[in-house]
């Protein structure tokens, strides 16, 4: 059912965690509809130079979370606004078709972070 | 690497006596149990003799066996068939909430057909109240359907109470035995029950052979016309193997019954009490009157299908009834029947053992669990607490 | 009905009952579709004793010409057919082992 990238995400996933100095935080989804994810990033001449996650549900939105947050860290974030659920979907060698849209929410979850520490920057 | 079958529910493996009792039926005795000749014959006397045996298992005569090829045909059997055969009588129907799909959607198709169907509620441990199912009658009522133990939560009703109540009111009383018969003593005397479904994969048997116990003198409309097999009630040519191997099936649980019972029973115990030392871990169904090797469990701030693959990856094979696990991306409308909320119902996990789970086992059980409980609890945002999640609508999935 | 009507107007039609007989044994084979009236016919007339009577319930339409010519055939005695609403009562008297 699953990519061997998409197990081997979900069992390693990369950069979990909290950020309490996080320049930004996104947060996509909620439990009831069964994924929800938070994003932290940490930002450095509009370069993100740290990412953490935290994400509740199931094993791709698990993946997909340590994905994006692989991808992302050392993009700037122009181009971090560009990463797309597909991109994402791609880079794990695909996601089961009823997943794509439910568990896909890191980028959204980036987009939404990138977007909370400009507004903190005043940008 | 340990591979731990934890998921008894889902489908028990072939006990090897059912397997060498098959065999001859899938080589040499190929024949069709309807033609004349010692190939016919050979065929025709072992579908009869597996039919004594099934019926044996329930107390039931042979002629009250309607072998099927599975569980869900049974359930629709049942519903359609006494429905349509009844409907100059009345048009209503009763189940309850926590039916297998087979007959909620079986219930649906019905009330398209222009039957009324009543879905009885159930309480927080999943029983349905006897009472309301008396309520529930009306002048129309032709059938009533209660699951007889639930594989999501383990619960087993009080089907001969209901079944009391139903033969007091003269109506048909449907129990689906699924997940209780091969698990539980089952007697269709005791529980007044009319019509029972059963499959065979639930005590050791194949998949593919199931029956419907319909109580002599039961007027039911066939699902399936063609021949006369099944007397012809169900046609088409039987799946001699698969027939053989329930009643192989049930001759061993017979005999064997009280004996795996005495064996699952302390595991199951030893599984919920190891899990309710857990923080927010929470038991589903009910404490007592449950399945003997069924420990079902909400575990709060992760989801299901996450926990079941990861446990996958330890070697631990369980069910969930989260939506994400589901392939509708739908969460149980058990788990929601019982009260449970959207968001905890995600967490849901069930273990089901049965004859070949070792204490070895449940010590790898007891170890593995919590790992991957705290795990992916590290990579949750909710580890703290639920940030007024009650409320939130799910707006991502639109 | 039609076919039973049709059968009332021909001479070899099975005989019409005014009202219902109380048999040794009954045997409800509504819904049940050709040949089970012949099967379940022959079974049952195995189980009980010369000079008994059997009632067999069948809504099919078959039967009004089967049950009477199996009965000439096997030698026993068909005694007659009462309509209900929604089905029929053959009753068959058994005359021999077969």
């Amino acid at each position: 059912m699953y990519s061997e990238k998409v197990m081997d995400h979900f069992t390693n996933p990369r950069n979990v965690g909290v950020m309490d100095d996080a320049d930004g935080i996104g947060e996509e989804g909620n439990p009831v509809c069964g994924d929800a994810m938070k994003i932290f990033i940490k930002v450095k001449d509009d370069v993100i130079t740290d990412i953490k996650f935290q994400t509740f549900g199931c094993a791709s939105a698990i993946a997909v979370s340590s994905m994006v947050t692989e991808v992302a860290k050392g993009m700037t974030i122009d181009e971090a606004m560009k990463v797309t659920k597909q991109s994402l979907a791609d880079a794990l060698d695909g996601l089961p078709p009823q997943k794509m849209h439910c568990s896909n929410l890191g980028a959204d979850a980036l987009h939404k972070a990138i977007k909370d520490y400009r507004n903190k920057q005043g940008k | 690497m340990k591979k731990i079958y934890m998921d008894h529910m889902a489908v028990n493996p072939l006990h090897p006596e059912v397997l060498d009792a098959m065999l001859p039926y899938l080589k040499e005795n190929y024949g069709n149990p309807m033609s004349l000749y010692e190939y016919g014959i050979k065929a025709r006397e072992a579908v009869e003799n597996a039919r004594a045996l099934t019926a044996d298992l329930i107390n039931a005569q042979a002629k009250e066996i309607i072998f099927t090829a599975s569980g869900a045909e049974s359930n629709n059997f049942a519903l359609k068939g006494i429905a349509f055969a009844l409907q100059n009588k009345g048009k209503h129907i009763i189940v309850s909430k926590v039916e297998h799909h087979s007959i909620l959607n079986s219930a649906r198709f019905l009330e398209k057909q222009g039957f009324a169907v009543t879905y009885l509620p159930v309480d927080n441990d999943g029983l349905v109240n006897p009472e309301a199912v008396k309520k529930a009658i009306t002048d129309e009522t032709i059938l009533i359907s209660i699951i007889h133990a639930s594989p999501e939560i383990g619960t087993i009703q009080p089907i001969a109470e209901i079944g009391r109540i139903a033969k007091e009111h003269k109506i048909m009383f449907h129990t689906d035995g699924v997940a209780s018969v091969g698990n539980i003593p089952v007697d269709v005397q005791s529980l007044n029950v009319d019509l029972m479904t059963f499959t065979a994969h639930q005590f050791y048997g194949p998949k593919g052979a199931a029956a419907l116990y319909v109580k002599q003198g039961t007027r039911i409309v066939p699902l399936i016309y063609g021949g006369i097999q099944e007397g012809g009630r169900r046609a088409g040519t039987e799946n001699v193997p698969a027939i053989v191997g329930m009643g192989k099936a049930a001759e061993i649980t017979r005999k064997d019954l009280q004996k795996r019972i005495d064996h699952i029973t302390p595991l199951r115990d030893e599984i919920i009490s190891s899990a309710l030392k857990l923080d927010k871990v929470i038991l589903t169904g009910h404490a007592e009157k449950r399945l003997p090797g069924h420990a079902s469990f909400v575990v709060e701030y992760i989801e299901g299908e996450a926990m079941l693959m990861m446990l996958a990856i330890k070697g631990i094979f369980s069910a969930s009834g989260s939506a994400c696990s589901s392939k509708a991306l739908k969460s149980s409308p058990v788990l929601i029947s019982i009260g449970i909320p959207v968001h905890l119902a995600q967490g849901s996990v069930v273990f089901s053992i049965g004859e070949g789970t070792t204490q070895e086992d449940i010590n790898f059980f007891k170890e593995t669990f919590p790992a991957v409980i705290s795990r992916l609890r590290e990579i949750s945002p909710y580890s703290e607490g639920w940030e007024n999640t009650e409320d939130s609508t799910c707006t991502v999935k639109k | 009905m039609l076919l039973a009507e049709a059968h009332k107007l021909d001479n070899t039609q099975p005989k019409f009952l005014n009202e219902p007989i109380e048999t040794d044994a009954t045997t409800d084979i509504i819904y049940m579709m050709c040949p089970m009236h012949l099967l379940t016919l022959e079974e049952e007339v195995a189980e009980i004793e010369t000079g008994q009577t059997l009632s067999i319930l069948t809504d099919y339409d078959g039967a009004l010409e089967d049950i009477p010519e199996w009965c000439a055939k096997t030698g026993n005695e068909f005694l007659g057919v009462y309509e209900e609403d929604d089905h029929y009562n053959f009753y068959i008297k058994k005359i021999k082992e077969s």
